[in-house]
């Protein structure tokens, strides 16, 4: 545990998921009702993704397979659909006999920004798990100005989550 | 003039005079094989050869103590031998299918065994405990860094360069594409339609080529990956290394003697390195079960430390001298071992730890015996130890396996050397049986162990079966007997043996009399045994047993069944047939008739003719009948046509001990010669006339005796036996009584001109001239028939 979070308590965790990335519902759920803090799982369809996708030669590189390509967007969008659906479900089936109070929230935005508006929601102090993170693993500290969207997006890139107190 | 046997003769006595004791309980334990010289020599020389083949076959009866004898001598042996080897089956790491046999001291293998399991739990708490050290976590993390590191570099590296070409690198779910940019975003796609087509057709190339590039660099990744794992690898197994090293070091202290057992933790710590992993995850309480059984496998890394158990297949610990192991059911599994099976989730699986040993492994080093009818009736048990015997090695494999009847994979454990000396218990029949039909069987049995089922009586031999007699009571907390007990138990030895001359040395006949001798003083509240006890167990056992001659016996005195005991009648004799029915022996009298008549068919033998003779009856029959020809007709043709039977027989005959009888019969009928129906006559009779020994002769003396009494001792009857038979006289007291007192009376013969006389009153050589004359009257006749002379009488009747 963080040096200091004894302190405080968590008012939320936002659990980010982003498209391809199966991310860890359940973990999740289940730090949530330790903590007993609200849960707002974010699905962050990321624009830049969209909108690439929706160029006419989009194509990618498969990673690590190195396996060329097309993308396309309708496709694209169907997937993330249907894990948005998937990850909603998983959290409802751990958190629904619970009393924690969750939500789910679709986000079509850059990674940063989605974010950035669900702290300005209130709720702090706020845990943010990145979209790979590992809700176990040793979290960081920052405190609310700090946070830069430079150092977001370098936060939603690692593993660890973050607290972020308020200033 | 044929005078009948003294009531002396009839049963030889043993005088309690002449034993200077009490009772037994004064006499000195004997345990020696009374009259088994012959097999104790071929017992101590088989035993003491150690040579391939010398095994040894101990044959006789059953219940004279072969395996007693045998016993007693290997125990003797096997003292002096050192304890063998102890045997373990432990995992080849090189072929797993092939468990290796590890040899080691004797008793030392359950030692091994433990600290085999003390290794395995103390890896299972130091492994771990070396991975949770700082060193090792910061030396991975360092490893997985450098890796992850190394990636993101050179994504970002390829990111940086693609945005100096205004093309954005971004991360698809599944990969990377690129697009151009629009300021610092990927350019909306309604913009890049916009542009003039050469531009679209610029950046669709530079995309291309980039996405070209960024698939040799992919194609790298994995090859990093595999770098890292590899490092991840050499840094488990360098931690491993030492927790393994440190804690195996005691072990290879412990057997550093034992070249194989140190080939074999050379494997173990070289396994114990490639599966490291096994020993870190943690145990997780007791092993699942099924009806207690543990369930094999049932976790991965217990199926890898299962790997490093010992498999105790035979351990001597504490025990001194070679094993003797006496295996009562010699099946092929029972011999060589099983691979047992566990069931796990419907299939049957095994592993080394399943093999299980069988009697050649307990007995390997030392001696085995085996009853031959029982290994010779167990599907190919016999095969099996021969195939042990002669390659001199237990290979354990299933029936299934052994015959190809199966082909799935299973274990072929290494074969362990044998070296065992092997006795078989068997009847004689099947000594000579397997002599005969098996080539194997001579070279892996050399020697014959041939126990005696007799032994001469004599004062000497009277003195040693007493001695014999009084440890067996003290062996099985019997009362003593008194010395009358003792010559009664001699006696009854003399009967069972069926000759006054010997004793039987059937130890089990001998144990069942005493133990019932016992029972009987015990229920008269003696406090030794008496002779009358010896006597009441004998009765009793007859009584027991005897239901199936009385109701014969019934039958005669009710007239069902014809015999007569008084008056004469010609061509009828009295015969004595002997029936063996469960262990009892018993004589009845049986009515043999002849009828005689002109004619050219010679002896019939109606048993034959009807399928109730056997063949050493028809061969009697036919050699009466060479009696009958050599006697009255040497030079002419016999025209005689007889007809011979064992009247009221319906059950078969077999044996020739009634062919006097028969020949009796035959010359009364011609002779016309009455027959005393008072006497009965047993023994077999040669084609010169002299009779011979037959056996059962005491049953078959007191079978007729017994029906006389019945019907009232007048003093006239009486039984012909062969004189050579006079030697196995043992009648029962009742008899000799009867005998003393002149009502009854055995006569011995030598020959059918003394046994004709005594039947008939008539002289023999009168017998004979009648018999000639019929004969040459019925030759006479038959020339007439032959020449026409007479030989048509009714045509002549016409004539006249």
């Amino acid at each position: 545990m963080a040096e200091g979070e004894e302190e405080v308590r968590i008012a939320r965790i936002i659990a980010c998921f982003a498209p391809g990335s199966a991310g860890a519902p359940e973990a999740v759920a289940r730090l949530a009702e330790e903590m007993q803090a609200e849960l707002l799982g974010l699905f962050i369809e990321d624009v830049e993704l969209l909108r690439f996708a929706a160029l006419p030669f989009a194509a990618e590189v498969g990673f690590p397979s190195a396996v060329r390509r097309s993308v396309d967007l309708a496709g694209l969008e169907r997937q993330m659909r249907t894990q948005a659906a998937g990850l909603r479900q998983a959290l409802a089936v751990a958190l629904d006999p619970t009393a924690v109070s969750w939500s789910f929230r679709v986000a079509r935005a850059s990674p940063e920004n989605a974010v950035e508006a669900a702290l300005a929601e209130g709720y702090a102090p706020a845990l943010i798990i990145p979209p790979r993170g590992d809700p176990r693993a040793e979290r960081r500290v920052l405190r609310r100005p700090e946070l830069s969207e430079e150092a977001l997006r370098a936060l939603l890139r690692a593993v660890q989550p973050v607290l972020i107190l308020p200033e | 003039m044929n005078l009948p046997l003294s009531a002396e003769a009839l049963r030889r006595r043993c005088d309690p005079a002449q034993f200077d004791f009490a009772t037994t309980a004064e006499l000195a334990d004997l345990e020696a094989a009374l009259g088994q010289q012959r097999a104790l020599g071929a017992i101590e020389f088989g035993v003491g050869m150690r040579r391939e083949g010398y095994n040894l076959f101990a044959m006789g009866p059953e219940g004279i103590g072969r395996r007693t004898v045998v016993r007693r001598h290997l125990e003797a042996q096997a003292k002096t031998l050192p304890a063998p080897s102890d045997w373990c089956y432990v995992f080849n790491f090189r072929t797993p299918h092939k468990p290796r046999a590890l040899q080691l001291p004797s008793g030392k293998a359950p030692a091994f065994r433990a600290s085999m399991e003390r290794l395995v739990e103390d890896l299972r708490a130091a492994v771990p405990a070396a991975f949770e050290t700082d060193e090792y976590r910061n030396r991975r993390q360092q490893i997985e860094a450098e890796f992850g590191e190394r990636q993101e570099r050179v994504l970002q590296d390829f990111g940086e360069r693609a945005r100096a070409q205004r093309i954005a690198l971004i991360r698809t779910p599944t990969g990377f594409g690129f697009g151009p940019m629009s300021g610092d975003e990927v350019m909306e796609p309604e913009v890049f339609r916009k542009l003039p087509a050469a531009e679209r057709e610029r950046l669709e190339a530079l995309v291309a080529a980039l996405q070209k590039e960024l698939e040799g660099v992919l194609h790298d990744l994995p090859k990093w990956r595999r770098e890292s794992m590899q490092k991840l690898r050499e840094l488990n197994r360098e931690v491993t290394r030492a927790a393994v090293n440190s804690t195996l070091e005691e072990v290879r202290a412990e057997y550093r003697t034992l070249p194989q057992v140190q080939d074999y933790l050379a494997e173990v710590q070289e396994d114990m390195l490639e599966n490291a992993e096994a020993f870190r995850q943690a145990k997780e309480g007791e092993p699942a079960t099924l009806f207690g059984i543990p369930l094999a496998h049932g976790d991965a890394s217990e199926a890898t430390l299962r790997r490093y158990a010992v498999n105790v297949l035979i351990e001597h610990a504490g025990a001194a001298g070679a094993p003797i192991v006496f295996e009562d059911n010699p099946g092929h599994d029972a011999l060589l071992g099983r691979i047992e099976h566990l069931s796990q989730m419907g299939a049957l699986v095994t592993d080394f730890t399943l093999i299980k040993a069988g009697a050649l492994h307990r007995a390997n080093g030392g001696y085995l015996v085996l009853d031959a009818v029982k290994l010779l009736g167990q599907p190919f048990a016999w095969d099996a130890l021969k195939r042990a015997l002669r390659s001199r090695e237990i290979r354990t494999q299933s029936l299934g396996q052994a015959l190809s009847l199966i082909s799935t994979v299973s274990l072929e454990p290494e074969p362990i050397p044998l070296e065992v000396k092997v006795v078989l218990v068997g009847q004689r029949l099947l000594y000579y049986l397997l002599h005969a039909y098996d080539p194997e069987f001579a070279a892996l049995f050399k020697v014959a162990v041939d126990f005696e089922e007799d032994m001469p009586r004599g004062r000497e031999n009277d003195l040693l079966y007493a001695r014999v007699i009084g440890a067996f009571a003290r062996k099985e907390s019997l009362r003593p007997l008194e010395r009358a007990a003792v010559a009664r138990v001699i006696e009854q030895g003399a009967r069972d043996a069926g000759d006054a001359g010997k004793l039987s040395v059937s130890m089990q006949a001998l144990a069942d009399l005493l133990r019932e001798a016992d029972y009987w003083a015990a229920k008269a509240g003696r406090a030794v045994i008496a002779a009358h006890d010896v006597q009441r167990a004998t009765d009793a056992q007859v009584e027991r047993l005897d239901r199936i001659r009385q109701r014969l016996l019934e039958n005669v005195l009710r007239g069902s069944h014809l015999i007569d005991t008084a008056g004469r009648r010609s061509g009828q004799v009295n015969g004595l047939a002997m029936a063996q029915l469960g262990g009892f022996a018993f004589g009845m009298p049986q009515r043999i008739t002849a009828r005689v008549r002109l004619g050219s068919g010679g002896v019939v033998d109606i048993e034959r003719e009807s399928e109730l003779g056997g063949p050493i009856h028809s061969k009697g029959v036919l050699i009466l009948s060479g009696y009958l020809s050599g006697r009255y007709a040497p030079a002419r043709p016999l025209s005689l046509s007889a007809s011979l039977v064992f009247e009221q027989n319906y059950g078969g005959v077999e044996g020739d001990s009634a062919s006097s009888a028969e020949l009796y019969a035959l010359l009364s009928s011609l002779a016309e010669a009455p027959v005393r129906q008072s006497l009965a006559v047993t023994g077999s009779v040669n084609q010169h006339g002299d009779v011979q020994a037959i056996g059962g002769v005491n049953e078959k003396i007191e079978g007729f005796f017994d029906l006389c009494k019945a019907r009232g001792l007048a003093g006239g009857q009486g039984v012909l036996i062969p004189r050579a038979n006079v030697q196995h006289l043992m009648l029962r007291d009742d008899v000799v009584a009867a005998v003393a007192q002149g009502k009854f009376a055995i006569h011995a013969v030598s020959t059918v001109d003394e046994g004709i006389e005594l039947l008939t009153g008539v002289p023999a050589e009168e017998i004979h001239a009648r018999v000639e004359a019929r004969l040459s009257e019925f030759a006479e006749r038959a020339r007439a028939y032959a020449t026409g002379v007479g030989g048509k009488p009714w045509q002549k009747a016409k004539k006249k």
